[in-house]
């Protein structure tokens, strides 16, 4: 078993910068993971609201307590640049101001211009609370018409506010045995990436640095047979890969506090295809034999462009027809989709989930046979033949 | 002498593949990618639209029924109405075409798939519905003599009691801030052109170097002309990259696009230095100082927001220096300047700051590399 030793060597140098991927992907699924919610009930988008209130009496203060029971009141400096970063960046997602008067001129009725907002742009947030702003108003004014005082109409109003409607998720939870919450599900969204930056780097790196002219030379000219030479070369990916996979689904249990169950392994067993096919990936691009920065580049590009493309950081839902349906060529796909169904983001059906995998699989055989057929042509003994009268010529 | 070996930077420069991968074919692929994927996240996510619901009608609710055609007919609908049977209602929620169902029977119902802003906004629609009938009915309770104003005053869509108060004529657009960091990145990867021309002056680490440095031209000459050569280089690489985000991607950088371009020079002059600085600090070898730079710009970048696009925005809440002075957060903060801000105070508060700080890494550069004698190499 040299060759499976030496690759393993070969492997170690590359270790480090493998490590560090997947140690930064672990940090950040932790974090993400730590703070999903198991079960699929709704709740109220809560929003970060600033108030600046310039009135400062009882009822401004108690309109600001009445916005913080929904959402999240945020404290930022009165200060025009603070303001328009905050917005941008959206830790602030509503900044309001209480004007000065506003008690006097709603006990008065007047509904009109109590408030400011600063506006950064037409979004739903602004939608949102300049609609809730106006249904308390008006229905303050409308407890006052009949006669209540400005105290009691405020706290009438926000009982009548507070009245909560009950929201029905669609499948509540219909798979009955379905331990793969949408949360949990984007750990496994995300591992496409990972997979690819961590597998072609490394994979096709030492497959290329065995392939190097002279120590090609020298192992067909060892007693070596090449049959022998080839299964000891795939059968030293597949054992990396399969660690590097190991790693995941392991970091996955512990992220997910228990050991996967019921649908769950359905996203393991999609997460072993998607490895296999990266494997498959990295074997086929090393036969072309790339150079050091030229293979960074691949990675870099395969990486990001499948993540990009197929709905791996945004939602499939986001992008446009036109890319989705190109993306349809790249197995990153089908494993997003795939695991979406299992999440039951999209209804589920086992036989939907089978072709995603069966397609999967297909992306292994072809990239199987293109490889075949790139070795033969680069490396059939015309070829060297010819290599070798130019390196001699 | 000087001249000269200007030329022979630019032309070592022009055949360095690294540099042409890196700096301008990395660029354009990755910016490719992102505005695939971000372009028009923005305007589906963010961008209020009218929010697209089947109704179910269980038993006739000809009121409701009413509000929804009110809704429907305004200027800017807040809600786009389908109607359908039960069966046909969850189908289209489920492939996504619409946000929520809103059955109206006796009470109002309603069924969403997903957690999210859109789906709230509906629950406190129907909340809204139920809140009127309430008042309604307290109303003429109450005082039956006034009733029938009061609903009418509540159902009559009162003024605004909202003053919006704009602050930007810029892009609002929080995406496009992936592109400002795209730029600030190319910025922080001349930091390689920097390095090449330290490697170049320091006879143990190059042949080149070796050769430099027995030859009668002054050090300050070579390295100033060096500098050059790479800042030149640098330059063509920020054109490149930024004309190609706002005419081939077509991205927005608000009106003042050609104060762009001296922004994003001077960023490219920044990340020069700060490659020639750390190359100068230190006689380690080209690979170590490569992966030394590489992963200090990556993380430059990272804190900037390239990945994670929120992230700045914290930092400006935890630790607003930081800001200040990360190099990739201050060239990317300048384009977000120039496209928010009507005055341009901090946008050369920025530029001024990259100034600073391309001079400091200079001479630093220069006091440490200065006098070096290689004895024997």
């Amino acid at each position: 078993m040299q060759v499976f030793k030496t690759m393993f060597k070969v492997m170690r140098s590359r270790l480090p910068s493998a490590m560090i991927y997947i140690i930064i992907f672990l940090a950040i699924s932790a974090f993400v993971t730590s703070q999903s919610t198991k079960d699929n009930k709704f709740e109220m988008n809560r929003l970060k609201v600033c108030v600046f209130d310039e009135d400062d009496t009882p009822e401004s203060r108690a309109l600001t307590e009445f916005i913080g029971k929904h959402n999240d009141i945020v404290e930022i400096d009165n200060n025009r640049d603070t303001i328009t970063d905050s917005l941008y960046y959206k830790t602030v997602n509503y900044a309001l101001i209480i004007n000065k008067g506003y008690a006097e001129r709603l006990a008065a009725g007047e509904t009109a211009e109590l408030f400011g907002s600063y506006h950064m742009d037409e979004s739903y947030s602004v939608v949102y609370m300049s609609k809730m702003l106006d249904e308390y108003t008006g229905s303050v004014k409308a407890y006052l018409a009949m006669g209540k005082s400005l105290e009691e109409a405020v706290s009438a109003t926000e009982a009548a506010m507070s009245q909560e409607t009950e929201v029905e998720m669609l499948r509540v939870d219909k798979g009955g045995d379905s331990h793969f919450s949408v949360d949990f599900a984007q750990y496994f969204q995300f591992m496409p990436y990972i997979l690819v930056s961590v597998i072609i780097s490394i994979v096709s790196l030492v497959l290329v640095t065995m392939n190097k002219k002279d120590i090609r030379y020298r192992t067909n000219c060892s007693c070596l047979k090449n049959s022998k030479y080839t299964f000891q070369l795939f059968f030293g990916s597949f054992l990396f890969v399969l660690f590097i996979w190991l790693i995941f689904m392991v970091a996955g249990t512990v992220f997910n506090k228990e050991m996967y169950t019921g649908r769950a392994w359905l996203a393991v067993l999609n997460s072993f295809i998607f490895s296999m096919v990266v494997a498959a990936l990295a074997v086929f691009i090393a036969s072309f034999e790339p150079k050091d920065n030229i293979l960074n580049l691949i990675t870099q590009v395969l990486g990001l462009g499948m993540s990009f493309l197929c709905g791996v950081f945004v939602p499939m839902e986001i992008l446009s027809d036109g890319v989705l349906s190109a993306a349809r060529f790249l197995p990153a796909y089908w494993y997003v989709r795939a695991n979406r169904m299992i999440s039951e983001e999209d209804a589920f059906s086992s036989e939907g989930v089978m072709k995603c995998m069966l397609i999967e699989c297909l992306f292994i055989v072809a990239l199987v046979l293109m490889t075949i057929l790139v070795r033969r042509l680069r490396y059939s003994s015309a070829s060297i033949g010819s290599a070798v009268k130019k390196a001699t010529a | 002498m000087f001249l000269h070996i200007l030329k022979y930077e630019l032309k070592n420069g022009v055949r360095t593949k690294d540099l042409i991968i890196w700096l301008m074919v990395f660029p354009i692929v990755l910016g490719t990618f992102f505005k695939i994927a971000f372009g028009s996240v923005y305007n589906k996510t963010e961008k209020f639209s009218a929010i697209p619901v089947a109704v179910v009608e269980e038993t006739e609710n000809p009121a409701f029924r009413q509000v929804l055609n009110g809704i429907e007919s305004a200027d800017e609908p807040f809600l786009k109405v389908t109607y359908a049977d039960r069966a046909k209602a969850e189908e289209l929620l489920d492939s996504g075409d619409i946000e929520g169902i809103i059955s109206s029977a006796d009470k109002l119902g309603l069924t969403v798939k997903q957690k999210g802003l859109s789906q709230t906004m509906l629950k406190s629609f129907v909340e809204q519905y139920t809140l009127r009938e309430k008042i309604a009915m307290d109303a003429i309770q109450t005082s039956p003599e006034k009733a029938q104003e009061i609903i009418s005053s509540l159902m009559s869509g009162t003024v605004s009691s909202c003053r919006e108060i704009p602050l930007t004529q810029g892009n609002p657009d929080m995406y496009i801030q992936y592109f400002y960091n795209l730029i600030a990145m190319v910025a922080m990867f001349g930091c390689m052109t920097g390095m090449h021309v330290t490697m170049q002056n320091q006879a143990n680490l190059s042949a080149l170097g070796a050769r430099n440095n027995c030859s009668p031209a002054p050090k300050l000459v070579t390295i100033l002309a060096c500098l050059t050569g790479s800042f030149i280089l640098q330059t063509v690489c920020m054109l490149l990259c930024v004309t190609f985000l706002a005419f081939v991607l077509k991205v927005d950088f608000g009106d003042r696009l050609p104060l762009v371009y001296p922004a994003a020079i001077l960023g490219g002059i920044m990340g020069v230095s700060f490659g020639f600085f750390v190359g100068s600090v230190s006689h380690m070898s080209q690979k170590t100082k490569t992966a030394v730079l590489m992963s200090a710009s990556m993380l430059l970048c990272f804190l900037s927001g390239l990945m994670v696009g929120d992230l700045k925005g914290t930092i400006a809440q935890k630790a607003p220096w930081f800001n200040n002075i990360n190099p990739a957060a201050v060239v990317s903060d300048s384009f977000y300047c120039l496209n928010i801000d009507e005055d341009y105070t901090r946008f050369i508060t920025k530029l001024i700051t990259m100034a600073v700080i391309t001079v400091v890494f200079i001479m630093l550069g220069f006091i440490i590399s200065r006098r070096k004698k290689y004895a024997s190499v």
